[in-house]
């Protein structure tokens, strides 16, 4: 009995393979599949998962790459030209002390919802914003209060001088979007059921969660800025981990970009026809933040022996064009990004004389300095094995830690200063268009360490980060020059090594035209600005 | 029979009990704080103390861990770091994709396995019975992540015949939207007739089918063929076989009705097992199931996350292992006596 209903369930199971291998066969693969990057529809591949969060005022992740398409902010950033260009505002301007902002609104804007956009609308937009006080809000710590006297004119008073253009441009928490599209419901609730209520070009057409295609957007009728000439109407997002099968949807035309590759990978579609590479720097710069509180490095003939034994080089190349050098510690493409400055070179001998001062190198005292960084970044991790065999030649061990970040950071904040490390690892980039935040995050005095990790502190420095935002908000190019000082200052006293930034590497169709890589905006794609080929 | 059956469900709720603890504690006691994962990179303090609290971890682990198992109980899985949703919607929108991975990867190991078992039990020795023996063993010891890559090479690479990753061709969203009703796409298409789904999907199991069934599939050969080869000297065997029933029948039938018990509980617990060795499989074909999500849950500290899929594992571990003693013991009443 048993065994006949065996091999009845068997005998089904044969069946059903059979079917199976019957439908695979003469199946499509995905060679000749149609082109999903033809036509108007762009599809862009990315790494990992796009929609962490749905809510415009806290979305603080890898959401921003699609918000940014289906929101828009009153200001948005050139990098090619260094300039605040005009978004949902057509024109601004602040009072002399820098206290008052005054934003002239575009005319004729629709949410996606139907409604006309207002100044009631910005207000009430930013001021919720502000008061969930997630993710990125705190860019908004300067605004005391906002008007809005007339449907197109924004005002904002703020408790102290600060560059509100460049605020308003931010990569996040700065989505104008309509606080009403909810109705009578809980807002913050309805854009977590998967809602968006932007302006931008694009607006939701459908989302699934966790799936491969994750995410399709669709050109927004009434759009601001029409729809005449070449777009792309329908706008995919992707999601493949591998860059492997990255780079193979890309060969065979089903995606239209591939948001990152390894350089090994990228470098096998340069000059390929049918193809186009771009390469940019990023403002993600890799900082090697130096222990000037604690241990060998708090000595500055130490750090500047540090700084001038390591061969940056022979790190940028063997990083095959993933990373470029960068004058000083601001990138190019922001303001504030100075040619020239004195960067510390690789200088062996010197590195020799300065440790043998302070009695340690060949001869000397040996040293070992703990060196972290985040676990499962090849980056980090190659530099940080360059970085040990360099300091190896001059009598310095250095004991190398991989660590997740928040266990990096827990370790970096110890309340015991014997227990933090020598050498620290870390990415920084900006929230918004402003160099500001390397200066007062890094390199501000703390009474607790938080971000500044080298534990530097210096009252002239200081005295010059407390005043150069109100230089930003009412003289540029005086903030410029203090940017230059405060730089050549921390090139000398080297509490961190600026060791480069990340290049990105896009490669797309060549049917894709147009495409401006944009560092304030990391990894976004703006496709209404591209044209399809 | 009760009593026994009682016996093993309250023995397999402790032991899921144990890992859910056990899991928790290893998660919590690695270094690092899962709010600052939560917060985003540039968040103040005062964001990080409120996260902190949102999600109860300024409370002692056992309060935590008690908090936890209340939850569990009322279906609250816990809010995952890294996606920011419900562990447990998480879980259960991911699982489909896993589990139909690993019944495809079992009914071929089965389809193909018991024939071949059966072969090499019936010339033990020969050279069929080296091969096959041969082939097991590789089955059984080949690394899931060279195999991948390997038949990615020749059937994507060189012969353009499958495709190289992915659950179907997600073009076919246009063109033949599928209704998703078991959130398993071979099913789903079945159902409800979308044969250009079914088609593309059936496509895109091949491969990574191949490589999760290469365990299972070494496993049931050689189960099967020590199993009959144990039965065939039995007493009863070789009666049957001097009443004259056709070697056919001997091999096919009688041998394998008392071959089959052991294979039945080898391929529950090769399930279990398949679940979790999916994981690579699925990373190198993109296929979006648990084993995608449990990578981007341990590398951002996402502690519910990670303690979610080890709950979901091991429950699936605890029921197979329970069904096949029940299985067992209702073919065989001597074992519920034991």
């Amino acid at each position: 009995m048993g065994v006949q209903r065996g091999g009845r369930r068997i005998a089904v199971m044969a069946i059903v393979l059979g079917v199976l291998t019957v439908a695979c066969h003469g199946t499509s693969t995905g060679k000749s599949s149609p082109s999903a990057g033809a036509g108007a529809t762009f599809t862009y591949d990315v790494t990992s998962q796009v929609m962490i969060g749905w809510d415009p005022a806290t979305g603080y992740s890898n959401e921003v790459i699609a918000m940014n398409n289906m929101y828009e902010q009153l200001t948005r950033y050139d990098s090619t030209t260094q300039q605040v260009t005009p978004l949902l505002a057509t024109s601004w301007q602040s009072s002399p002390d820098g206290l008052t902002w005054t934003f002239t609104l575009r005319s004729g804007v629709k949410f996606h919802t139907g409604r006309t956009m207002t100044s009631e609308d910005v207000k009430a937009s930013i001021d919720r914003t502000i008061k969930l006080n997630g993710g990125a809000a705190y860019i908004w710590g300067p605004v005391d209060s906002i008007d809005a006297p007339s449907p197109d004119t924004v005002i904002f008073h703020l408790k102290y001088p600060a560059p509100l253009d460049l605020i308003a441009s931010a990569d996040y928490a700065a989505y104008i979007y309509d606080t009403r599209a909810a109705g009578s419901e809980d807002l913050a609730k309805w854009f977590e059921q998967g809602h968006e209520a932007g302006t931008g070009p694009y607006e939701l057409d459908q989302w699934n969660k966790g799936q491969e295609i994750e995410l399709r957007l669709k050109a927004f009728p009434d759009y601001w800025g029409g729809w005449n000439g070449p777009h792309y109407t329908r706008y995919v997002f992707r999601v493949t981990p591998q860059a492997t099968t990255a780079a193979q949807l890309l060969r065979s035309g089903q995606v239209s970009m591939v948001e990152r590759m390894t350089p090994q990978l990228w470098q096998t579609f340069q000059n390929q026809n049918g193809f186009t590479t771009t390469d940019d720097p990023s403002w993600q710069t890799l900082l090697a933040m130096l222990n000037t509180s604690y241990g060998p490095l708090a000595d500055e003939r130490v750090r500047q022996a540090v700084a001038s034994a390591i061969d940056y080089q022979g790190m940028i190349s063997a990083l095959h064009g993933g990373a470029e050098q960068i004058s000083g510690f601001v990138p190019p493409g922001l303001w504030g990004h100075v040619e020239d400055l004195p960067n510390p070179t690789y200088d062996p001998q010197r590195a020799q004389q300065l440790l043998a001062q302070a009695g340690y190198g060949p001869g000397g005292k040996p040293m070992t300095l703990t060196l972290t960084y985040v676990q499962g970044d090849a980056d980090e991790e190659l530099v940080a094995s360059l970085m040990k065999s360099d300091l190896a030649k001059l009598n310095i061990t250095v004991d190398v830690r991989p660590l997740a970040w928040p266990a990096q950071w827990a370790k970096a904040k110890s309340s015991n200063p014997a227990d933090r490390q020598d050498i620290l690892l870390f990415y920084w980039w900006p929230d918004y268009a402003d160099p500001y935040s390397w200066f007062i995050n890094l390199f501000h005095t703390e009474s607790k360490p938080y971000f500044n990790l080298c534990y530097y502190s210096n009252p002239r420095l200081d005295h010059m980060i407390d005043t150069v935002e109100s230089e930003a908000a009412t003289d540029r190019h005086k903030a410029i020059a203090t940017y230059k000082e405060m730089q050549e200052l921390l090139l000398k006293a080297a509490p961190a090594l600026s060791l480069y930034t990340q290049v990105y590497q896009r490669a797309m169709l060549s049917s894709v035209k147009g495409f401006v890589e944009n560092p304030a905006y990391p990894n976004v794609v703006f496709a209404y600005d591209l044209t399809p080929g | 029979m009760i009593r026994y059956v009682v016996r093993r469900v309250a023995l397999a709720i402790l032991v899921v009990a144990g890992v859910v603890v056990l899991t928790f504690v290893i998660a919590r006691v690695v270094p690092g704080d899962p709010a600052v994962s939560w917060a985003g990179p540039h968040a103040s303090r005062a964001e990080i103390a409120r996260v902190r609290h949102d999600l109860g971890l300024d409370r002692p682990l056992p309060v935590q861990i008690g908090r936890y198992f209340i939850g569990v109980l009322g279906g609250d899985w816990g809010t995952s770091i890294h996606t920011h949703r419900p562990v447990l919607s998480d879980i259960m929108d991911r699982a489909p994709a896993s589990i139909e991975l690993v019944l495809v990867a079992l009914l071929f190991s089965l389809v193909v396995g018991i024939p071949l078992g059966l072969v090499s039990a019936k010339w033990p020795g020969k050279t069929a019975d080296g091969v096959i023996r041969v082939g097991a063993v590789l089955g059984v010891s080949m690394p899931a992540f060279w195999l991948a890559l390997i038949l990615q090479l020749v059937f994507f690479q060189r012969l353009h015949l499958l495709p190289v990753a992915g659950q179907y061709d997600p073009n076919l969203d246009y063109t033949h939207p599928l209704t998703q009703y078991t959130r398993m796409v071979l099913v789903d298409a079945l159902v409800t007739g979308n044969w250009s789904v079914l088609r593309s999907a059936a496509a895109h199991v091949v491969l990574p089918a191949l490589v999760i069934a290469s365990y299972p599939l070494g496993v049931i050969t050689r189960m099967v063929r020590a199993s009959v080869l144990d039965s065939v000297g039995e007493d009863h065997v070789r009666m049957v076989r001097s009443l004259g029933f056709p070697e056919r029948s001997v091999f096919g039938r009688f041998a394998l009705k008392l071959a089959l018990n052991p294979v039945i509980a080898v391929v529950a617990l090769v399930f279990a097992y398949s679940l979790a060795n999916t994981f690579l499989v699925e990373a190198i074909f993109d296929w979006p199931g648990l084993g995608s999500y449990a990578a981007d849950s341990i590398s951002s500290l996402d502690t519910p996350a990670i303690v979610g899929v080890t709950l979901f594992v091991a429950i699936v571990y605890v029921l197979a292992n329970l069904i096949v003693d029940l299985v067992q013991a209702w073919l065989d009443p001597r074992i519920a006596l034991r």
